[in-house]
């Protein structure tokens, strides 16, 4: 299986272990990974700003990078959702792009849902030893049904001890440029969450998504938590959460 | 109702900050969506049903002339008179005029957001007509001149202290400190009202066009009071609101109370079809029934059709997490929560509501819960593109966008902007690792960190070999 | 142009249409959505959502026993032995039982209603009452007290099948169809459920099954 690793801008410019880590569950998998080197942005933020112009244009150059590749697999439910879900409505004017669009649709993958259901990951070369909490993002939720797979995934680990917290599926305010411009709001949803983290009382909080993680992060940071692991999935089930 | 969408940013701050406010919301997490969870499992097939609902409210609103023809042929056979109405202004010239026609002196009304659309209840108050609100939550709006925060529970927003406060003020009696008392005083307090009213104002939660019925759902049981006594009754609604047959509304009543309230059916579902009978002891003399646009008719044909779908039930802002945390009031019109995010800038213009399709997350938590399937991030969306095209972005926006977009498509540039910002940013986070202030993102860094990066691209390690 | 045509012209603008001959062919066969879960006992889990709704039920096999039941039912709760009844129920031996009961439409003092209704719903312990000449709603309505004598081969399980028996027996539906599931309630103040709200505090339900 030849997977298309679409790092994703967040993961490229802050927290690069992510990539390094989902490369590694996928290669564990049998996977042969590439990485198109132009690879930017998936174009969820012009997208979701109503610049459906810029987010065709960015779709197209997707298609280009990655069309030969029989998977795509993102480590985000976000970008993974954009190209699954959104890209073919993008292009629905246009038959012969939106046949080759729909092909990529149909190939691209959440990391652990690819793992799970394609893949078929049976030994997670990580190991985790304590208890953790899982944040179900939003796109992966209620775009791709992204629930079950990283709980699978966790299950595998014997060291790890999974504590569901409250409300595991309410949005922890990130939502890209809505975090910014409606800031207190979201702080306040990022506070909330940041709240039932603590009540679970685990060593680590855990999400599939980086933009979660860094919102979830930095609120924890604020209010002064400083102890709490905030780690992505693919950084647990690969056993590495040290950055180069 | 006044708009003051365009406040929506000073509002957040406020109810953020209202602690009474917040203690209230938190009940709405029990009691509706913990509610709604219990009684969805009582359907055979949940998805089906929703699904079913949907292709209901798809079929009339593809023929929708067609059905109102046939609701008016129907309703009027029956003794009724139906009415249509393009505004607000419209609707409130029809009622005035009926009151004038019949000397009404008095109404009753029970529960009716069209109505708040229009603002009927000062236009009455302006020809001299009384008019009191029966439904306790719009009762208790009514004292405390305050608009409604939530389609369903209009007073979600006040506690019980609140609310005996306002009453013993208003009412002159002793103050009472029990919910139990409290509404018991309500009912002998509004009793009479009943009793004299010349008039009966309703909405509809749905038109039955088979029948030409109105169809009513209340739990007070003032909603059968007001179609009752009074010798005029008035229902209005929205022209979307007709539904082919007696099946196809109990299709939807089957969703609507449990997707509202978490119950299986309200306590009182009344089936209006024209006026008394000769015979009758009971009943309106004169049944009117007023049809009413407002712009409902713009969203017809177009990408957004699917929002008239709506029934009304009120689970969008129920699960909605901006809703929860802010309540109703900071949207600023009549509609609040997912629903009024696009309702508002629909019917009073985008350029009077600009924050609404934006203060959401498309977190999707609403368009899970919808019964009629409305897709509503895709329609917030929508509204972001109207914006855009309307250039009715603020210029720093534009710009990020235009930036990012550029960059984005041209690799090698991205490439380095990006290597080189990892590194400021990295450097600015010092040994902590953390920024706690950033330049043109203090949305962010008021209230929250940034994690730092770690100063290399992946894209750049990978490129070098590196394997982790 | 009217508003009735102004608006008509602007909904007929942006739809492709349809022929008045596809409306009627739907409203002719009235399909029926999803059905609700099929239920084996239909008197069991009318009485069961009846009670889950607050409601009071009492069974009997001779409607004669009524008067006496209800006296009883009044006197525990301190209630005064009077009220109205639906014309139907007139010959029902109150004075035996010492009530005073006139077949008439409940006036605004009245304390206590007494009605039949047309059917009842199993699935949500509902009654379906008809407005007529001799069916007054005000009697359900306006007394705080609201007594229903139901036959139990008149239970049905869902609203669809409701509405077959009316369409079976009426050739129009009557001016009020009225679904009652319990007393009045309101959650109005702190989403506190509270009964008795502007319609009747309790419902009592005599279960006639002879």
């Amino acid at each position: 299986m030849r997977v298309g690793f679409f790092v994703t801008c967040l993961v490229d410019a802050m927290r690069p272990s992510i990539g390094f880590a989902a490369i590694r569950l996928l290669e564990a998998a049998g996977c042969e990974v590439v990485v198109p080197e132009d690879q930017t942005c998936c174009g969820q933020p012009a997208y979701n700003s109503g610049d459906r112009g810029t987010a065709k244009t960015l779709a197209l150059k997707v298609l280009g990078e990655f069309e030969t590749c029989d998977y795509v697999v993102a480590p985000s439910g976000s970008c993974a959702g954009m190209i699954r879900m959104h890209y073919p409505d993008l292009w629905r004017d246009d038959p012969a792009i939106l046949d080759r669009i729909t092909l990529l649709s149909q190939r691209t993958y959440e990391l652990t849902d690819f793992l799970v259901n394609v893949a078929g990951l049976e030994t997670i070369p990580g190991h985790f030893h304590g208890t953790l909490t899982y944040h179900d993002s939003c796109s992966g939720l209620r775009e791709l049904g992204v629930q079950n797979q990283p709980r699978a995934l966790l299950a595998k680990m014997p060291g790890v001890a999974l504590k569901e917290m409250v409300e595991a599926t309410t949005c922890c305010g990130f939502g890209g440029a809505f975090a910014v411009k409606f800031g207190e709001l979201s702080t306040r949803m990022a506070d909330n969450k940041c709240s039932h983290i603590e009540a679970a009382g685990t060593d680590a909080i855990v999400a599939g998504d980086l933009g979660c993680l860094l919102n979830i992060e930095g609120r924890l940071r604020r209010r002064g938590n400083h102890t709490i692991q905030v780690l992505h999935i693919a950084e647990v089930l690969a056993g590495n959460v040290e950055d180069t | 109702m006044q708009v003051s969408a365009i406040h929506f940013k000073r509002s957040v701050t406020e109810k953020l900050n209202d602690a009474k406010l917040q203690n209230a919301l938190s009940r709405l997490q029990t009691r509706f969506v913990g509610g709604r969870a219990a009684v969805i499992d009582e359907i055979a097939d949940f998805e089906a049903s929703r699904t079913a609902a949907a292709a209901i409210r798809d079929c009339v609103l593809k023929n929708l002339d067609q059905w109102l023809l046939r609701f008016e042929q129907q309703a009027t056979a029956r003794g009724a008179t139906v009415h249509w109405a393009e505004s607000g202004a419209d609707v409130n010239r029809i009622v005035a005029e009926i009151a004038a026609r019949h000397g009404v002196r008095k109404a009753a009304k029970s529960k009716s957001m069209v109505t708040e659309e229009c603002g009927l209840n000062e236009a009455l108050e302006a020809q001299g007509v009384e008019v009191v609100e029966t439904d306790l939550g719009e009762y208790i709006l009514q004292l405390a001149h305050e608009a409604p925060s939530h389609i369903v529970a209009p007073v979600v927003h006040k506690n019980k202290e609140d609310i005996a406060d306002l009453f013993a003020d208003k009412h002159h009696l002793p103050r009472k400190t029990d919910i139990a008392e409290l509404c018991r005083e309500a009912r002998e307090i509004l009793r009479p009202a009943f009793l004299s009213a010349d008039m009966g104002i309703s909405g509809a939660n749905f038109l039955v066009a088979e029948t030409g019925s109105a169809l009513i759902v209340t739990n007070e049981g003032n909603g059968r009071l007001v179609t009752t006594l009074p010798r005029v009754h008035v229902a209005i609604t929205g022209i979307e609101k007709v539904v082919p047959t007696l099946e196809d509304v109990t299709t939807l009543l089957r969703l609507l109370p449990r997707s509202a309230t978490g119950q299986s059916i309200t306590n009182y579902v009344s089936v209006l079809t024209g006026a008394k009978g000769a015979d009758d002891h009971d009943g309106p003399e004169h049944f009117h029934i007023i049809l009413v646009d407002n712009g409902r008719s713009s969203l017809l044909g177009g990408e957004m059709q699917s929002m008239l779908r709506c029934i009304r039930c009120g689970a969008c802002m129920n699960h909605c997490p901006v809703y929860q945390n802010i309540g109703g009031h900071a949207y600023g019109w009549v509609y609040p929560g997912p629903m009024g995010s696009i309702l508002t800038p629909t019917f009073v213009g985008l350029e009077n509501a600009p924050d609404l399709p934006n203060a959401s997350t498309l977190c999707g938590a609403c368009g899970v819960v919808c019964p009629v399937k409305i897709p509503l991030p895709d329609l917030l969306r929508q509204l972001r593109e109207k914006q855009m095209a309307r250039g009715l972005k603020s210029w720093q926006e534009k710009i990020a966008l235009k930036l990012w977009s550029w960059m984005a498509r041209h690799p090698a540039v991205y490439a380095l902007s990006t290597k080189i910002t990892v590194r400021v940013l990295k450097y600015a986070g010092g040994r902590e690792g953390l920024l706690h202030r950033l330049p043109g993102a203090s949305g962010w860094t008021d209230g929250r960190d940034l994690p730092a990066p770690v100063g290399k691209t992946f894209r750049e390690l990978y490129r070098q070999g590196k394997r982790s | 142009m009217s508003a009735r045509e102004r608006i008509l012209a602007r909904i007929g603008k942006s739809l492709s249409g349809s022929t008045p001959a596809e409306i009627d062919a739907y409203l002719a066969a009235h399909p029926r959505g999803p059905a609700p879960t099929q239920l084996d006992n239909l008197v069991a889990h009318f009485k069961e959502r009846a009670m889950q709704l607050s409601s009071d039920i009492i069974e009997i096999a001779d409607r004669t026993t009524i008067p006496a039941h209800l006296a009883r039912y009044l006197a525990e709760r301190s209630l005064p032995p009077r009220g109205v009844c639906w014309p139907a129920f007139a010959s029902l031996p109150w004075g035996a039982a010492n009530l005073e009961i006139a077949a008439r439409p409940a006036n605004s003092q009245d304390l206590v209603g007494i009605t039949g209704a047309f059917c009842a719903i199993a699935e949500t312990g509902t009654l379906m009452t008809l407005s007529g000449p001799e069916t007054p709603p005000s009697n359900s309505l306006l007394p705080e007290t609201h007594i229903a004598i139901m036959e139990t081969r008149r239970i049905i399980g869902s609203m669809e099948d409701a509405w077959d028996l009316l369409r079976d027996e009426y050739t129009v539906p009557p001016r009020a169809v009225n679904f009652i599931s319990g007393p009045s309630r309101t959650a109005d103040i702190e989403q506190t459920v509270t009964l008795g709200a502007h319609g009747p505090y309790r419902v009592l339900v005599f279960l006639v099954s002879g």
